[in-house]
């Protein structure tokens, strides 16, 4: 037994720990938890000129023993709005908290009830998409969401059947995103030749400035149906995440043109994380660039600047959506 | 006659291959299965370490061969794992699930005449995914890593009540591998849709992957079977592009084993 002893202690002590040390589960734990994360893992904090151990000093002195779960919310809920940014959250139980001044503080330019009345009873519906020909012979599409699935067989179906139009229309007013790669499905559509839309990278380390060399992202076009006629994309501050993916690589491809109002940016990747105590947190991990390596952060500035007027609306008129039909009936 | 001694002729050939098979090495072959204890932190995934159970399932050949007069020993041994682990908080989970595959060489060296050493190394794949019920964009930790194992292996065989005894130690320690991992804060999205998998797969030393597995095992005849009851301690550690991972499990395993010759 002594030699088995013998071999055992020696490898025993060869294996060093490899941990993270954990965070007490109470409100300063917690609290340094949080600032932690975003102090090692979120990415726009230099380009947003934040400085993080300013906030930290802010915040702390709120933090004390006694402090119930909804005040302790409160305050650290309050701490990720400094980052402004829609992709950071908090996420407990009993609430959600969330920076949204990114489309709330600006005009909505979207009406659910106008979208319905220009679809009418008879649009289609196809990969999550809705479409329908308008009378003056322009394609209307609506994308609320990137999230779910958008097959290629959906995508070939819906553009044959607007073969025949003269234009495009594909409305992402509203549509928060979801999945990348649904997005750039769409838009590997619009073109005949590989395109370079953009630069992606990672945070390497800890450090504020510590981000890999910017990978490009080129959209290849699709084996099926190419739309190869105008199409103009529909935005508004709602068009966030992968919607301002979707509109930033839109804008390199060689028929579009973007109507509407800014999108609301979101170019981060979110990763997710989380306290001792449970709660979720996310934040952007990953940012992503334009073709000319410029942040898309804070959205993106359309071709053609257009509101939604109230006078139309109340007429059963969507503004955006007539500016769009105009302009593609000049280009036909 | 001639048939007779054709007859004879084939007979007495079976009869030399049968000696010539007895004169093989002698296979010891353990099926066993497991539950236990496992802890496990992955800081791609969360700071926070998870705990819970695990279930595991290995398979074991280990043979003399006839090289240097029988001292070399061949083993082979492959287990899967399956880990279901819950946060601190106990309001989020995760899934891990491992396949494990060492093929080893050992020397044996008779240090009494009951208790020998094997020293020899292993080649050790490992590959599986660890998956956070919660996460977006960084939901998986996937887990792909090869390397060359340091192994020794000591083995008592004693008698308890006028039956076999055979007591077995078994550590394994990783020098030099590589090891699958994605950059500090790089998504899945970049390495597969993309196509930015440079430096995600990395070298890994005792340093980088101080990893270690440990098994004590008894195998005791109960009845017509030979029984074996396996305590593993499983240390899988590393360190690699500023992530930092571990997945501690503590197993109890029983098996049957099986000894037989190969023909």
């Amino acid at each position: 037994m002594k030699r088995l002893l013998l071999l055992i202690v020696p490898l025993m002590l060869l294996t060093s720990c490899v941990r993270e040390e954990n965070y007490a589960d109470s409100p300063m734990g917690n609290f340094e938890a949080l600032w932690k994360i975003i102090d090692e893992h979120y990415c726009f904090l230099e380009y947003k000129q934040i400085d993080w151990d300013a906030v930290k000093r802010q915040y702390q002195p709120y933090i004390t023993d006694d402090l119930n779960n909804d005040k302790l919310f409160q305050i650290l809920g309050n701490m990720l709005a400094e980052l402004k940014d829609g992709h950071v959250n908090l996420y407990a139980y009993h609430n959600t908290a969330r920076y949204w001044n990114w489309y709330e503080d600006y005009p909505r330019n979207y009406s659910e009830e106008l979208v319905e009345k220009y679809l009418g009873h008879e649009y289609r519906i196809g990969g999550g998409l809705r479409y329908r020909i308008l009378d003056d012979n322009i394609g209307y599409v609506t994308c609320t969401s990137f999230s779910s699935g958008i097959g290629n067989n959906s995508l070939s179906e819906m553009l044959r059947y607007l073969d025949i139009c003269n234009g495009l229309i594909i409305d992402v007013r509203n549509n928060g995103g979801g999945d990348l790669t649904n997005a750039q499905r769409i838009t590997a559509r619009f073109t005949n030749e590989k395109v370079l839309v953009g630069y992606m990278s990672h945070k390497t380390g800890k450090g504020h400035s510590d981000f890999s060399e910017p990978e490009p992202i080129y959209i290849e076009p699709a084996d099926g149906v190419r739309w190869q006629k105008p199409v103009v994309v529909l935005t508004n501050r709602h068009s966030y995440s992968a919607t301002n993916d979707f509109v930033n690589s839109m804008r390199y491809m060689p028929q579009a043109t973007i109507i509407g109002d800014q999108t609301g940016g979101g170019s981060g990747m979110p990763f997710n994380s989380e306290l001792p105590n449970g709660w979720g947190v996310r934040f952007s991990a990953c940012p992503m660039f334009n073709a000319e390596m410029q942040q898309i952060e804070f959205g993106i500035e359309p071709d053609i600047k257009i509101d939604l007027d109230p006078v139309d609306q109340a007429q059963g008129i969507d503004t955006i959506i007539e500016a769009a039909r105009t302009f593609l009936n000049k280009k036909s | 006659m001639t048939y007779k001694y054709y007859i004879l002729s084939i007979l007495l050939l079976l009869v030399s291959w049968r000696a010539k098979a007895q004169e093989g090495p002698i296979y010891t072959r353990a099926t066993s299965y497991g539950l236990g204890f496992t802890s496990l932190q992955d800081t791609y995934l969360s700071p926070e370490t998870y705990k819970g159970w695990e279930v595991r399932f290995s398979r074991e050949t280990l043979h003399q061969t006839k090289l240097m007069e029988g001292k070399i020993w061949q083993q082979t041994y492959f287990q899967g794992n399956f880990g279901y682990t819950d946060n601190r908080a106990e309001n989020n989970k995760t899934a891990t699930a491992l396949a494990n595959w060492n093929y080893g060489w050992y020397y044996r060296q008779p240090l009494t005449h009951n208790f020998n050493l094997l020293l020899g190394g292993t080649a050790d794949l490992n590959g599986g995914f660890t998956y956070n019920m919660r996460n977006g964009n960084n939901p998986v930790s996937l887990r792909a890593h090869g390397s060359i194992d340091a192994s020794v292996m000591a083995l008592w065989n004693l008698q308890v009540k006028n039956r076999p005894l055979t007591l077995r130690y078994q550590a394994s320690l990783p020098l030099l591998g590589l090891m699958f991992m994605p950059h500090y804060g790089q998504s899945y999205y970049e390495i597969f849709s993309i196509g930015e998998r440079g430096g995600t797969v990395k070298v890994t030393t005792p340093f980088s992957s101080p990893s270690l597995r440990q098994m004590l095992s008894a195998d005791y005849p109960v009845g017509k079977v030979t029984l074996r009851f396996t305590y593993v301690w499983d240390a899988q550690q590393a360190h690699v592009n500023q992530i930092k991972s571990h997945i501690y499990s503590h197993i109890f395993m029983i098996g049957v084993v099986k000894r037989f010759q190969k023909l």
